[in-house]
């Protein structure tokens, strides 16, 4: 379901959601007024620091995971938390669901976790008997058609309010109107019972707090708060790097987050539970279980790629990134697209094809520029390139074509005759100029600077 | 796996960045700025934030309270425990108002009842100047603030952080901590700005002064 990587390539995908033209008008008209946001929201600020900050609160968390990791599992269990320790994705499977099979439980409620995405917990879920509800209106939407995710903060940004209409009109056995508003109405009517009927909240982890042993919720519907407020049983799903050491640290890592992913300066909600129902509270679960989950991240602690691990999955990378904004988020095969994917994917899945995802970058450096948290995505992308490509055989004519170019591009007067020559032979396309104009539009510029 | 076998993978890290001190906070969208007022910038968030706030004289909430609900025409309404001395005069208005407020404690256990109220009613622990954000946390219920269409609380004017920075520093002691910013909100279909997608579609915040700002409100 989530998985499109095997047996295709990211040029067949791409061909693929090339085809989709709502797709490619829906990208820029829902991420350019975020980013313009983001740079309005942060006009009176000094945010180049509050990066700085970013960059080493999440950097020293990388650096330091068995000591936070150890005092935060310390905390929560002080807390009267149950901590489980998950080495993949089927060990977290399992966890899950075991605690729900405990806890006597039919029904699950879940808020939005890219890690859920990532370990496919809702089948595992599903094929154990258990009925599962996506409670985030845009999951809701993706789960009841068995649709994927494609933008880490908007997950249905390439669907139509025409194609939500219908699909809810099919729920709810009546036509419902093509009215933003009343789609969302009628979600919140099957949502709100589900809840209310829930034995299960599993929720992720935008942030684990260590020092106080918090699960920090950032949401804008609320759903993530309902689902650690209304069911008997609330799981937290958390990567072991959601780690950060202290609380005051969220100062600066929420306006990060929210300021990136949504141009707000805080999101409608930001929760932090901190543990199940004490003595004297009204309401809240009996059972909180932290699900640590590694899922191949400490394959990367200590590697050339340890910096991606400082990501607080803002999707502002997607968004300003020339070619997630052509393809969208499902070319890129697996639960993240954009920079991010490009890196992520190929670290976290072993399949060949996942390998040359490196290559879906024009290296143009935007994705540096405005990642809240300075992860050099850019230099990411070359080093795996560069790793990816180790042992691979180049043939001789190509290496002399490189041989030429490197010759004429020293020698100023070739340099320009070169010049002169290349949109000749943009217009007639032989060889591998055929391949590289197949997908794309070659423009040149007239003039001088 | 096991705690040991799962942290000892965690080892070997290249060598990171020492954790920064946080004492000389840069300007952020959650501070505010030198030389603003805390209320008008809290205010002035709200409702950017599509919620209603509203500044009073201490014995005055009640009314403002009532006004708003009545002309909402919520009938079910719920007081939740964390009110303190505010409890008192908002019962009383809206008694005054012909609407019977229940306590949200003797009502979160009938899960109908939950999900069939109008409005809620609750405290603030904390209220946050630069976000236009109030504190709630469990000692209300955890989910009083956003079970019902319309969320409306009151707080006294003392409780007025600065920012983020100052907020997260006088947390309650409770096992959910929640800041709240204005109404539910999606835009997930078509970007499409929708409130009340889970929690309240409409709030207010009733800011009551304390006594040592306590001027003469304006006829």
């Amino acid at each position: 379901m989530s998985d499109h990587l095997t047996g295709t390539t990211f040029q067949t995908r791409s061909v693929e959601q090339l085809a989709k033209p709502f797709q490619r008008q829906a990208i820029p008209n829902a991420v350019d007024p975020t980013v313009a946001g983001l740079h309005r929201l942060f006009a009176g600020s000094d945010r180049d620091r509050l990066r700085d900050l970013g960059r080493d609160i999440r950097g020293h968390a990388v650096a330091n995971l068995p000591k936070l990791v150890a005092q935060l599992v310390d905390q929560l269990e002080t807390n009267g938390v149950t901590v489980h320790f998950a080495g993949d994705a089927a060990e977290a499977r399992a966890i899950v669901v075991s605690i729900c099979s405990r806890a006597g439980a039919r029904r699950v409620v879940k808020a939005k976790s890219m890690l859920t995405e990532e370990i496919e917990l809702n089948p595992a879920l599903e094929a154990a008997g258990l009925e599962v509800v996506e409670t985030d209106l845009g999951e809701y939407v993706v789960q009841l058609d068995g649709d994927r995710p494609s933008h880490i903060i908007g997950p249905i940004i390439h669907r139509t309010a025409a194609e939500v209409r219908e699909l809810f009109s099919r729920v709810a056995g009546t036509e419902l109107a093509e009215d933003a508003g009343e789609l969302a109405r009628f979600a919140r009517g099957q949502l709100r019972a589900a809840f209310l009927a829930a034995d299960v909240g599993i929720s992720g982890a935008n942030f684990a707090v260590a020092e106080t042993g918090s699960i920090a919720l950032v949401t804008n519907e609320g759903n993530g708060r309902l689902t650690t407020a209304l069911p008997r049983v609330h799981i937290a799903m958390v990567g072991v790097e959601r780690v950060v050491p202290r609380l005051d640290d969220l100062a600066v890592l929420v306006p990060l987050l929210t300021g990136s992913g949504t141009a707000q300066r805080i999101t409608t909600y930001l929760t932090l539970a901190s543990g199940p129902r004490r003595e004297g509270e009204v309401d809240g679960p009996e059972e909180m279980h932290v699900v640590l989950v590694d899922g191949g991240r400490s394959a990367i602690v200590g590697s050339d790629y340890q910096e991606v691990l400082s990501c607080i999955r803002c999707g502002a990378c997607q968004n300003i990134c020339p070619v997630y904004r052509q393809v969208g988020g499902h070319a890129y095969g697996w639960v993240y697209g954009g920079p991010i994917g490009a890196v992520l994917t190929p670290l976290f899945r072993p399949e060949a094809e996942a390998q040359e995802l490196g290559q879906a970058s024009s290296l143009c450096g935007a994705c540096d520029d405005i990642c809240p948290v300075r992860i050099p995505l850019h230099d990411l992308l070359r080093t795996l390139r560069r790793d990816r490509s180790a042992g691979a055989t180049v043939s001789r004519g190509e290496r002399l074509a490189f041989r030429i170019w490197s010759y004429a591009w020293a020698s100023p007067t070739v340099f320009r005759l070169s010049a002169l020559l290349a949109p000749l032979a943009a217009r007639v396309p032989i060889g591998p100029a055929r391949r590289f104009t197949a997908l794309r539009d070659v423009v040149f510029s007239r003039g001088r600077r | 796996m096991e705690r040991e076998a799962f942290l000892a993978r965690l080892a070997g890290a290249r060598p990171g960045p020492d954790l920064p001190s946080l004492d000389d906070l840069p300007q952020a969208p959650t501070e505010l700025r030198p030389g603003e007022d805390r209320y008008e910038r809290f205010r002035h968030e709200v409702e950017a934030a599509s919620g209603a706030c509203e500044r009073v004289s201490a014995g005055h909430e009640g009314l403002a309270v009532a006004a708003f609900l009545a002309g909402a025409g919520a009938t079910r309404v719920a007081l939740a425990s964390d009110l303190g001395v505010h409890r008192e005069p908002v019962h009383a208005a809206l008694v005054a108002l012909g609407i019977t407020p229940v306590s949200y404690d003797d009502l979160v256990a009938e899960r109908a009842e939950l999900g069939a109220l109008h409005a809620t009613v609750t405290g603030a622990s904390v209220l946050v100047a630069a976000t236009g954000s109030l504190v709630t946390s469990a000692l209300a219920g955890r989910a009083a603030a956003l079970i019902a269409p319309i969320h409306v609380c009151v707080a006294s004017e003392d409780r007025l952080a600065s920012g983020l920075a100052e907020a997260l520093h006088a947390l309650p002691d409770a096992s959910l901590v929640a800041f709240q910013s204005g109404p539910s909100r999606t835009a997930d279909i078509e970007k499409k700005l929708i409130l009340g997608m889970h929690g309240p579609g409409s709030t207010l915040v009733v800011v009551v002064r304390s006594l040592a700002s306590d001027a003469p409100t304006p006829a």
